[in-house]
């Protein structure tokens, strides 16, 4: 499994993604007779419908029939794990853009105008719209989870310093440039074949069976690639391919339903904001020592995956700090808010969000440079190895990391020279901050952690590769080819690349975590493992040999021999020897205990480091990015070209999530930013010229993960910390050295200006 | 007599259409009608840039080419003109751009790579140098979710080192000018589409109907029907009109036909007023500014029109074209939220700014994203200052209050004052009490105000050569 992949391919659809002729969801030919739909929602966050007038709806032009929750045969709920994402609401209105029926009709547009002719008769009452709110009023979605370790109250006897606060990180839309979109094509016998842009192809299936009251085997997904997902498909998509499903069935004919992006923004849930506060005691060299933290966050109105999201913020808050004395206390809020839910990161980026700006206070409070701080705290190799949750380090390279960067960024001499530009300007001024990150690799739902692949050769030696994840950018299908080519020793021109579908590789688990590439990967090695022994067996066997086999540059070598692979298939062919194979891969060693979160929820870490400088205007609170430096450990990179671009583009989503990108409630609960021209994520413009990207070149996986490497999806996006932090930095320069605590995030120009004194 | 069919060049294809929805966007058209997928939709409101497409036009023989949002974008106006999409640009191999783009790696999940490379392509015809300005410039239109646009503004400043296949534009040009720019008329059940290209038949059709819509870019009004979903019955395509197409510098005073594009003013203007140039080059995106005009901004009457203050503060007058004619100043044509004094069957036809040789003029727009952003607050200032004496002064701001307003109670202190920092800092106090601006999702009231006041220092700073803007 420790082979290096020299071929720096580029993406697998590089070509069609530039000629447009890459297929998405809303690019296939369309079938016969197609209806579209659309969905009617709620347009108040908290209320009982009296009653609802269908008739002008009905009357629209082109409009052959609304579907409503008396349509489902089956459960009305796509809720992942846990129940509570009804599909439609007949009753009670508990959060804005809830749905209430679908106006099916002849086109998109026509659709659409039919939905917004319905008169909805209701009785309005007061939603709880923010964290404040649902604290006070106790209103959770799931239970408060504790962690503790080590001794609090000793722990702040010890310190001679004592810092309070309150902090708060901002939600974030993940805007996909594909919005939400699903079409369900009625097959004989009751069957569905069903186009979704989703990141989780077997959940889909099982919901749609559920929602139809069906067996699964009778629902057929199928996902060639998404234009984007960032966690936004992982359970969001379900509700749109469980309406065309419904409406499929109802109608028995083809149904679609592209979401306007309005409508999407407006439906689907968004990154949680997070609530700290917090109480740090250290000692006068920066050392933390005590640490208690209240961590709240916006779940909106149901579970959803909520629960694992706020742990994975508990388990990151320590980020690549020794904490020894610790309290957590997590809420998981329940508010009339659309339901939040997976995003790139996790949860984990909120947690380190809280810990980075811990640090940066605790610096500014002892007037020291920060990135000393932050060092003195790093986990060490030998002692102070060991999280929070009980899980022994044993990878560590943050240390190795940092000091290439500080090194390779000249981030001191910037830093003096920073210094002495503002002193010169009096309304510009320049911050610059360094921030590592340490991200834990594994779903933290242990049974997720499982991928199966199937892999066939067909007779003239080429090979068909299929397995459960999906692709959505972060380039897993080159990077699953290559392992392929390599196992197999043939050209990566050889293997096919094929849509991911549930009739191939049946109950896998979502594209996420980071997770994909590892678990996929080691499921087709196995496959490919499993047809390698029949055939090595065959060779032993036919060529009379027993001599090592080597399978390389499309061929095969055992004893001084060298033949085809494609004349080694036929032969084997011939002689009956078995060319298709599933493959199974299980992640070992991780387990967690789910009441106490003791234990090792993950399988390893990566681990990365960024530079980031700043300027603001203090008079506008308008600011720029001037340069960013990252190195960032990969382990043994499968193919660098793809890894780099996973984090440029994981650091600049991050860069959005923190400065541009405000999510705004109305305190009536309805969201004001539905919009690109009122949702601002980053242009061209915000990225800098002076980006320098570095892959750590001592990378290496300890874990037998394949090709040693490490998962890149979601580690980047915590890169961009550094961006707020060096934007607090500036801020703390501007007000002359009185504290920046007070900054929340997104640092928009206007919280920038706030927060100047 | 009007024809009532439209001709267009899809890639090099002639195309007559006339049996169409008069409001159906060239997005849909390509998408549902010719199966050309490729181009896409990400927003269908103009700032994604996903849809985007190139129009080439015929100019003095030669194709001029312009990038514009398809989403946004009613097909009828492409009469006359050529609409290249992203299948198109790959002859026998890749364009230049496209391999570029590839060896860049400027594609992850791929959804906004259609709209980009069309980006690009713009850029490339144009012979745009790929300076950091430029392309961010250029890019502005275009979000990209996955890649960070690194890899992206890499692929631009490589792609002019890539050889591109010549072809021969005869065909295309010779095609162009088959087609005949008579006024037209098209009729689909209740609707009509019209096309005009001189005033008076405009003006003549215009009286007929009572509820016609105006339409130059539809950088406005096309979100009526993409978003809102209406039905516009009677639209006015004034986009090819050549009497409201010009800019003319004529007796010290600049005439701007009401429906000459953004981008076709600026080259005039940069020599005038490089301020007011400049904070066009923040104004929507290069899509938008490819299309959208003064007039239609001046007709959308919003309170975040980022030209009407300037406009304003320069005094500058607008013709309105009826039954008669008149003139009158801008200042004086706004009534109340989105309230004119346009009457129905009268027009915009040329705004007039005078040209003011000693005076500095200001353009502070204050958004929360840099590029394609609505402003929270804009505030333009027109003044002359003789030794340090405030001789001139006229502030207009955007943002603050229904209608882009004067400050005049703060424009009347400073008047004949010193300019410094004890009378900019009661100018302040001033300024603050004269506006009670709106809270929203671009920004607080508190804000707001704060960025008035903040402006005026800024214009103390920058007439005292301090640094105080970072764009
Ligand atoms: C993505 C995006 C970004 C934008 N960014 C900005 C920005 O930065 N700053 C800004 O100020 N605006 C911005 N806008 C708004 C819009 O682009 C401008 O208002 C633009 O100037 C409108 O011009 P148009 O030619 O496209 O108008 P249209 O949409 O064609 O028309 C707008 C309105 O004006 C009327 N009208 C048009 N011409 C005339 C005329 N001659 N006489 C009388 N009425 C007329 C129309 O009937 C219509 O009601 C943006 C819009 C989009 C979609
Ligand atoms: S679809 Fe977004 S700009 Fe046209
Ligand atoms: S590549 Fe995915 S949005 Fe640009």
């Amino acid at each position: 499994m420790d082979k290096i992949f020299t071929k720096n391919i580029e993406h697998e659809s590089a070509v069609k993604h530039v000629t447009g002729k890459a297929i998405y969801t809303d690019d296939i030919s369309e079938p016969k007779n197609l209806l579209h739909a659309v969905i009617g929602y709620s347009n108040c966050s908290k209320g009982v419908i009296k009653k609802i007038d269908y008739k002008d709806v009905l009357s629209s032009e082109g409009v052959v029939d609304i579907i409503t929750e008396k349509d489902i045969e089956g459960i009305n709920d796509v809720g992942p794990i846990f129940k509570g994402d009804k599909i439609f609401t007949s009753k009670n209105i508990e959060y804005y853009g809830q749905p209430i029926f679908a106006v099916i009709a002849k086109t998109n547009n026509l659709a659409k105008k039919a939905a917004l002719k319905v008169k909805i008769d209701l009785k309005i009452s007061k939603p709880i719209v923010s964290i404040e709110e649902a604290l006070k009023k106790k209103s959770f979605v799931l239970k408060p989870k504790h962690l503790t370790r080590g001794n609090i109250k000793y722990g702040f006897k010890k310190s001679n310093n004592i810092l309070k606060g309150k902090l708060y990180s901002g939600g974030q839309d993940h805007f996909y440039l594909e919005g939400q979109i699903a079409m369900t094509i009625p097959q004989e016998d009751n069957n569905f074949l069903v186009y979704s842009s989703t990141q989780h192809p077997s959940e889909t299936q099982q919901i749609i069976g559920k929602v139809l009251k069906q067996n699964y085997n009778s629902i057929h997904v199928i996902v060639r690639r998404i234009g984007g997902g960032f966690g936004g498909k992982e359970t969001q998509s379900f509700l749109f391919a469980a309406i065309t499903s419904i409406a499929a069935k109802k109608l028995s004919k083809p149904v679609k339903l592209r979401v306007d992006r309005d409508d999407d923004m407006i439906m689907t849930g968004k990154r949680h904001d997070f609530l700290f506060d917090y109480e740090v005691g250290f000692n006068n060299s920066g050392e933390i020592l005590a640490l208690k933290i209240m961590m709240a966050s916006r779940c909106g109105i149901s579970p959803d995956l909520s629960g694992a999201i706020n742990d994975r913020a508990i388990y990151h808050i320590d980020n690549a700090y020794f904490l020894p004395n610790i309290e957590i206390n997590s809420y998981r809020c329940k508010t009339n808010t659309v339901s939040n839910t997976a995003f790139r990161g996790f949860g984990g980026p909120q947690g380190m969000f809280c810990i980075e700006n811990i640090i940066e206070n605790i610096a500014q409070k002892l007037n020291r440079e920060a990135s000393e701080i932050r060092k003195i705290n790093f986990y060490k190799d030998k002692i102070k190895n060991t999280t929070h949750y009980g899980m022994r380090i044993t990878d560590n390279v943050i240390e190795d990391i940092f000091n290439k960067l500080i090194k390779k960024s000249n981030y001191k001499k910037r830093r003096a020279e920073i210094n002495n530009f503002n002193k010169k300007n009096k309304v510009l001024k320049k911050g610059i901050a360094i921030t590592p990150v340490k991200f834990g690799i594994s779903f933290t739902t242990t049974h997720l952690n499982q991928g199966g692949a199937l892999v066939h050769i067909y007779t003239d030696g080429s090979i068909h590769l299929n397995h459960g994840g999906i692709e959505m950018g972060q380039g897993l299908m080159t990077k699953l080819a290559l392992v392929a080519s390599n196992e197999f020793g043939l050209y990566y021109e050889n293997i096919k690349i094929s849509s991911t579908d549930t009739e191939k590789v049946p109950n896998t688990s979502a594209s996420a975590a980071s997770a994909t590439t590892d678990i996929n990967g080691a499921a087709i090695v196995n496959a490919i493992n499993n047809i390698k022994s029949g055939l090595n067996e065959f060779i032993y066997d036919y060529f009379k040999t027993n001599s090592k086999i080597k399978y390389e540059n499309n061929f095969v070598y055992f004893d001084k021999r060298k033949i085809s692979f494609k004349e080694l298939i036929n032969t084997a062919y011939l002689n009956r020897i078995p060319l298709s194979s599933s493959g199974f891969y299980k992640t070992d060693k991780i387990n967690v205990n789910t009441k106490t979160l003791q234990g090792r929820p993950f399988l390893y870490f990566t681990y990365g480091a960024a530079v980031t400088e700043v300027i603001i205007d203090k008079l506008t609170g308008e600011n720029k990015i001037l340069q960013v430096d990252i190195i960032h450990d990969v382990g043994n990179s499968i193919n660098k070209r793809i890894d780099k671009g996973q984090i440029e583009g994981g650091y600049i989503q991050g860069l959005g999530w923190l400065t541009t990108e405000e999510v705004s409630w109305k305190s009536n609960g309805v969201l004001a930013t539905h919009s690109p021209s009122t949702y601002k994520i980053p242009t061209a413009g915000e990225t800098p010229f002076k980006f320098n990207v570095e892959i750590y070149d001592h990378g290496f996986n300890k874990e037998k993960v394949i090709n040693r490497s490490k998962a890149v999806g979601e580690p980047p996006f915590m890169l961009a910390i550094s961006s707020f932090i060096a934007l607090k930095d500036a801020v703390y320069n501007a007000n002359k050295g009185k504290n920046s605590e007070n900054l929340i995030a997104p640092a928009t120009a206007e919280n920038i200006l706030k927060s100047l004194h | 007599m009007s024809r009532a069919h439209v001709d267009f060049l899809l890639n090099e294809e002639k195309i007559s259409i006339k049996d169409l929805d008069t409001n159906i966007t060239v997005l849909n058209y390509l998408r549902n009608n010719h199966e050309l997928t490729g181009t896409k939709e990400g927003c269908a409101s103009g700032d994604c840039g996903a849809c985007t497409a190139v129009v080439g036009e015929l100019k003095e023989n030669k194709i001029s080419y312009k990038s514009i949002n398809t989403c946004i974008t009613f097909l009828y106006s492409l009469h006359g003109k050529q609409l290249i999409t992203v299948e198109h640009i790959q002859k026998n191999k890749l364009h230049p751009v496209q391999q570029s783009m590839i060896d860049s790696d400027g594609s992850q999940c791929g959804f906004c790579t259609p709209g980009i490379i069309m980006s690009m392509y713009n850029m490339y015809k144009n012979k745009i140098k790929p300076t950091e300005e430029n392309i961010d410039k250029f890019l502005s239109g275009n979000l990209c979710r996955c890649t960070g646009y690194l890899p992206i503004k890499n692929a631009i400043k490589n792609m002019y080192s890539y050889k591109s296949n010549k072809f021969s534009k005869s065909k295309v040009i010779r095609l162009l000018k088959s087609i005949k720019k008579t006024d037209i008329v098209i009729k689909k059940n209740d609707s009509k589409f019209f096309i005009h290209y001189n005033l008076n038949s405009l003006i003549k059709d215009y009286q007929k109907i009572s509820n016609g819509h105006l339409l130059v870019g539809g950088t406005d009004l096309a979100l009526e029907v993409t978003k809102k979903r209406k039905d516009l019955k009677n639209i006015f395509y004034l986009g090819s009109n050549k009497d409201l197409n010009y800019v003319k510098n004529k007796n010290n005073n600049l005439h701007i036909g009401s429906a000459t594009p953004i981008n076709d003013i600026l080259p005039i203007l940069e020599n005038i007023y490089p301020t007011f140039a400049k904070m066009f080059e923040r104004y929507g995106s290069e899509q938008i500014r490819n299309t959208a005009s003064l007039g239609g901004n001046i007709g959308s009457a919003s309170p975040i029109g980022d030209s009407l203050p300037v406009l304003i503060a320069l005094n500058s007058k607008i013709v309105i074209q009826g039954k008669v004619k008149k003139t009158l100043l801008l200042d004086n044509y706004f009534l109340s939220y989105r309230k004119t004094k346009l009457k129905h069957n009268e027009i915009i036809k040329e705004i007039i700014i005078p040209i003011y040789k000693k005076n500095i003029l200001k353009c502070y727009k204050i958004s929360k994203r840099i590029d394609d952003d609505i402003s929270s607050v804009f505030m333009a200032i027109n003044a002359r200052i003789e030794k340090n004496i405030i001789k001139e002064i006229k502030i207009v701001c955007g943002g603050l209050a229904e209608t882009p307003k004067i400050a005049k109670k703060a424009q009347k202190f400073l008047l004949n004052k010193i300019f410094n920092e004890e009378n900019i800092n009661e100018a302040k106090k001033i300024i603050k009490k004269e506006f009670d601006p709106i809270d929203d999702m671009r920004a607080s009231k508190n804000y707001r105000t704060k960025i008035s006041q903040n402006l005026l220092e800024r214009f103390l700073y920058e007439n005292n050569k301090i640094k105080s803007t970072l764009y």
